[in-house]
């Protein structure tokens, strides 16, 4: 009888050697390595925050330079005092064209009679959908308190201005806006840019790295910083040790700014004359819908909010047109008192107190601060 | 989808547990497939049509193959049913494809005839029961992608210019035309690699060093597997069909593994390779405007950034696939410390210069010839491989360079001066200086401009550079890392707490100053 055998089992192949260096690491080694960077991760960013003191003074607003650092924009507005009232909004509240001791929160507080009582919120460069962002991301401490919003009718001026062209566009802070496809059909990121704004928001560590960029590196990376080259031939950066520039010094203010700044000047003084503006419905506005969310969103946090429609630059909008600005402006109030949420149209102010379409100058602040201090709705609110 | 992007990330979320669920079962291997099919489409779904035909074709040639007569066999009495089957079916094929291509709407014309040149070359086959001519039209077609792709245009506008000078008013048309209307001419993505590994498959067989494989699922799964797609390894299919015959057990070690792997890999694409070209494309896009020591610096991280940058994405590659329980060949050996250009070749992208040796070098001849057909086949080798990098005259002149240094090499060993006075240190001083000025064509634009930089970095204005010191620490880190895994110092670099320090500092460095992302440079081939 012949006895059958199971074929024999194949030789299996040699395995490949591993690699070319010894970073072979077991699972012990791995749980070693995580235990560190979650030491790392958690702690790192807690300790700086005690060594990198932030004393916002009564007229602090946040560095053009640290416009991006959404972290130290959370910080200013955790900092923001209990008797003190936010001003949030865009260049506008926060004073494209003036000093810090310029903007509408400093005459407001100077109305008030009381320094600090009015923190300037504004961050340079954000519109609407990226102020939504930044109160829903972070903005937490904006809870339970009062909070004075401004609402640019710029960003309604025109479809590329709304976001809701669908040519794609390149804009700032676009981290903060939807992340959705779709949702800002000019906004073409991929998925992987869209991913990553995702994860730097939800990720406190990585909001702590940008705020080292941003703060200590020039807005770069370190690996950018080192190859930095402010003028052809000249790199201040390349054999600097990072360590020493890690100074905790805040970076100064833009010095282009105030009444000594040649760009301080009236509209009308390079030429400017009144222009046609392709003016977006409330319908349809991206910009609108994102503001009226961020409204619902600090009041569902229990805040008292107020808000301030304007004061576009009237002036600058052709003749013609002013029906339909004003009917859009009364369509926001209308809308705004709707939804019983306190707002103040003021009057345009004078010609010459604005420095471009929407952005006064030095003392349109102040007539402005005036003009709202003396507004009965407004008052009440503040004073209450 | 880059390995080092977010999406890969989630791709790898869903593709390597519905792996590890699906191990036990027959799906595992379509799983695998779609996975690799859903990654190369990403970039452009387009370009699947082209791997799934090459695929398809190289398994039904090696089909046909498998019915021919193996060499040094008689042909049997009776002509192979499937043969019979195949010839009418091509003859009939070939025939169509030509009516088309006379009378056929005129921009379909090209593609048709190449179409019918293809299925005739089938037919013929058929008819003659040959197996060389099922491996010609293997090599082929392969060879024809390429071509078309890769190099039609170089060499449509060399030719154009030659005939432009003799004053000939013929003129070769632009590759962009000859393609069916609504495609767009684009160089796919790691054609170079795939049609490398398809064509071994062929090879292989033909030379009866692999067996057929009977599934074209699992023959997808070799020709297309995602994690070496792009930019190799160049499989071989005795090491890779063996694999996806079995299910792979899930080890944890084979996890930890390919994460160690994959660590490795991100660090040299994102820390370093990243940074480097940063300075690399200021100097390199200027060059007039920059002095001896940025041009030799430059040059110098031009060297690491490419190192870096294959070798990362090959660590990566293989750390994915190891994750997977599937073993990648290893692609490089710490190149820059080889102390011969031969031994640089045996540690840079190892699997391309063995694919040259086994495809190329030994069909040649080898070194069974004697010194002068030795050099010969090692000069034709060295501009193959050159050509296979782009086309451009500047990876002629790279490759021509190198098989220069290999022969020079080659031949200074031989003295005993050299092969036991010269210090080990000093050879490979000198390897590298020598890999280094190759480099410079293997980068710049053309060849003017390679030697623009070398005259620049020899003769130039000895202005300051502006090469950073942290970036040139942490290229002199890897490398003393590199020196001391060959020397007697290697064990200490296996201590646990030193692994465990420099897994973590590699993972901080990549959290807080990772230089972007950036795609590999080796895709482009």
């Amino acid at each position: 009888m012949s006895e059958t055998h199971a074929p024999a089992p194949r030789p299996e192949p040699p395995e490949p050697p591993f690699g070319v260096n010894e970073m072979r690491l077991a699972g012990r080694h791995w749980l070693a390595v995580a235990a560190l960077l979650l030491a790392f991760v958690g702690l790192a960013p807690i300790l700086w925050d005690r060594w990198e003191r932030f004393e916002p003074g009564p007229d602090y607003r946040v560095p053009y330079a640290l416009s991006s650092d959404y972290r130290h924009t959370r910080r200013r507005l955790d900092a923001v005092p209990p008797g003190s009232i936010p001003v949030v909004g865009d260049s506008v509240v926060w004073g494209e064209y003036v000093r810090a001791d310029g903007s509408l929160s400093h005459f407001l507080s100077r109305e008030a009679g009381r320094p600090g009582r009015f923190a300037n919120c504004g961050i340079d460069g954000v519109f609407p959908l990226a102020i939504e962002g930044l109160v829903t991301h972070y903005g937490g401490a904006l809870r339970s308190r009062k909070a004075l919003l401004q609402c640019n009718m710029l960003w309604m001026s025109s479809p590329q201005s709304d976001l809701s062209s669908e040519k794609e566009e390149t804009f700032n802070h676009a981290a903060l806006v939807p992340q959705r496809f779709g949702a800002v059909p000019c906004y073409r990121a991929d998925a992987a840019a869209r991913l990553g704004a995702v994860v730097a928001r939800s990720v406190g560590f990585f909001g702590w790295v940008s705020h080292l960029n941003s703060r200590y590196f020039d807005q770069a990376s370190l690996p950018q910083w080192t190859l930095s080259e402010p003028t052809p031939g000249s790199h201040p950066n390349a054999w600097r040790l990072p360590g020493p520039a890690l100074s905790l010094d805040e970076p100064a203010s833009d010095p282009r700014r105030g009444p000594s700044s040649p760009r301080h000047k009236p509209w009308t003084a390079g030429g400017g004359s009144p222009q046609s503006f392709e003016w977006v419905g409330l319908d349809a506005s991206l910009q609108w819908a994102a503001f009226r969310r961020t409204v619902a969103t600090l009041r569902d946090r229990g805040c008292d909010v107020m808000v301030v429609v304007g004061p576009f630059n009237e002036h600058m909008v052709a003749p013609e047109q002013r029906p339909t600005f004003r009917a859009l402006r009364d369509g926001i109030a209308g809308r705004l008192r709707w939804d019983g949420v306190a707002n103040v149209v003021p009057e345009a102010l004078p010609s010459a107190l604005y420095a471009d379409a929407s952005h006064p100058l030095t003392e349109g602040y102040a007539e402005l601060a005036r003009r709202l201090w003396r507004d009965p709705a407004f008052h009440a609110w503040a004073t209450r | 989808m880059l390995f080092h992007t977010l999406p890969f990330l989630l791709f790898m979320a869903v593709a390597l547990p519905g792996f590890y669920a699906l191990r036990r079962t027959p799906l595992w291997a379509p799983w695998l497939l779609a996975a690799s099919y859903f990654f190369y489409g990403w970039w452009n779904p387009w370009y699947l049509l082209l791997v799934v035909y090459s695929t398809g074709l190289d398994f039904l040639l090696v089909l046909l193959m498998d019915h021919c007569p193996a060499r040094g066999e008689a042909a049997p009495e009776r002509r192979d049913r499937t043969l019979r089957w195949a010839l009418a079916a091509f003859g009939a094929a070939a025939a169509a494809l030509a009516v088309g291509a006379v009378a056929g709407p005129a921009p379909l014309r090209p593609t048709l005839l190449a179409f019918t040149a293809l299925v005739g070359l089938m037919a013929l086959g058929a008819a003659l029961a040959d197996r060389r001519v099922w491996l010609f039209i293997s090599l082929f077609n392969n060879l024809f992608l390429l071509l078309f792709f890769k190099y039609a245009r170089f060499v449509a506008g060399n030719v154009n210019a030659a005939l432009g000078a003799l004053g000939s008013p013929l003129a070769m048309p632009d590759p962009a035309s000859l393609t069916p209307p609504g495609w767009e001419y684009l160089l796919p993505v790691g054609i170079s690699f795939f049609t490398f590994q398809s064509m071994s498959y062929t090879i292989d067989f033909y030379l009866g060093r692999v067996e057929r494989e009977r599934s074209l699922l699992r023959f997808a799964t070799f020709v297309c597997f995602f994690p070496q797609l792009m930019a190799g390894p160049i499989e071989r299919a005795r090491n890779m069909l063996p694999q996806f015959r079995r299910p792979q057990p899930f080890r944890p070690r084979n996890l930890t593994d390919g994460l160690s792997l994959f660590l490795v890999g991100l660090f040299k694409k994102l820390a370093l390779a990243n940074y480097l070209s940063l300075y690399v494309e200021r100097v390199y896009s200027d060059p007039a405007s920059f002095g001896s020591p940025d041009l030799l610096l430059a040059t110098f991280a031009f060297a690491w950034q490419i190192f870096f940058d294959f070798s990362g994405y090959t660590d990566m590659a293989r750390g994915v696939a190891r994750m997977m329980g599937f073993h990648l060949t290893l692609n490089f050996r710490n190149p820059y410390t080889a102390t011969g250009l031969g031994d640089f070749w045996q540690r840079w992208h190892i699997s391309l210069s063995s694919w040259f040796r086994d495809y190329v070098y030994i069909p040649l001849g080898g070194s069974r010839g004697g010194k002068a057909a030795t050099y010969r086949n090692l000069f034709v080798t060295f501009l193959v491989s050159g050509v296979w990098h782009g086309a451009n005259w500047t990876f002629a002149v790279w490759g021509v360079m190198h098989a220069v240094g290999v022969i020079a090499t080659r031949e200074l060993e031989r003295s005993p001066f050299y092969h036991h006075r010269v210090p080990r240190l000093l050879k490979q001083a000198g390897v590298f200086a020598y890999v280094c000025v190759a480099w410079v064509f293997f980068r710049a634009a053309d060849v003017p401009q390679a030697l623009l930089i070398l005259r620049g970095m020899f003769a130039g204005p000895w202005t300051a550079p502006g090469a950073p010191g942290l970036m040139l620490a942490l290229v002199g880190g890897v490398w003393v890392y590199q020196f001391a895994y060959e020397s007697r110092w290697r064990p200490m670099l296996a201590a646990a707490p030193v692994r465990v320090g420099l897994a973590a500092c590699m993972a901080l460095y990549l959290a807080l100053c990772s230089s972007g992302g950036g795609a590999f440079i080796y895709f482009q081939f």
